[in-house]
């Protein structure tokens, strides 16, 4: 994979405003929400792991 | 700096091998990020940045990291200033230098390099890679197919693990 290479006429700067209490308790949501899904994720695949190794 | 969390990918990174690459010549100039404290504020010509970044270093919730080449390390190419958030990192500013703005731009890769790094610190205080930012209305889809953020209101965005661990592989060899 190479590097992003922005182009010419688009500067990718950034500032941002400080975060409500709101907006943060509503993005730790999603944080915990992306966490479980991720755990599930990566429980299924070592389940998958262990069954196909049991199989061989 | 909080130990390193298994978050679940077998991702170890153990090497910098940022780069920029001229937009001229094409030719690829490999990078370091350094974080800045208010001692090196005279590294900083205030006139020559858009953002006030004498005041960041002078915050002490923030962090303030530099880009330079390697080969010449007092020519700043770009900053970033972040936060800890306990759980993410939040990115208050990011801004590429002068003369790698606009049309005329001599680097490519600047703010995708710093933003990967940050992703990177994330990792590596234990919160996978969650970043925080706010973004330009007019790049918030530029944001979304470049840093393959995600927009979560208004002008608010975010990077998850999987992007974070994305961005970072384009960046850092494991």
């Amino acid at each position: 994979m190479g590097l992003i290479k922005e182009p010419k006429n688009v500067d990718l700067s950034t500032k941002s405003e400080p975060w409500t209490e709101q907006e943060l308790v509503d993005f730790r949501k999603i944080m915990q929400d992306i966490k479980a899904k991720n755990a599930k994720r990566k429980e299924r695949s070592l389940r998958l792991r262990a069954d196909k190794k049991q199989l061989a | 700096m909080k130990k390193k969390q298994n978050i679940g990918l077998d991702f170890i990174i153990d090497k910098l091998t940022n780069s920029i690459e001229n937009t001229l010549t094409g030719e690829v100039f490999d990078t370091e990020i350094v974080r800045l404290t208010n001692a090196d504020a005279k590294q900083i010509k205030k006139a020559d940045w858009q953002f006030d970044w004498l005041k960041e270093l002078k915050d002490n919730t923030k962090e303030v990291y530099k880009l330079t080449t390697v080969n010449n390390p007092t020519i700043i190419q770009g900053l970033v200033s972040i936060e800890d958030k306990q759980d993410h990192v939040f990115m208050h500013l990011i801004e590429s230098a002068k003369f790698n703005k606009g049309k005329t731009k001599v680097y490519f890769g600047v703010p995708g390099n710093l933003v990967a790094y940050v992703c990177k610190v994330s990792v590596d205080k234990g919160y996978e890679g969650f970043l925080a930012f706010d973004a330009k209305s007019a790049l918030i889809k530029h944001y979304k197919e470049s840093l393959h953020a995600t927009h979560f209101r208004g002008l608010r965005m975010f990077i998850e693990p999987s992007a974070a661990i994305r961005l970072i592989s384009q960046y850092f060899k494991s």
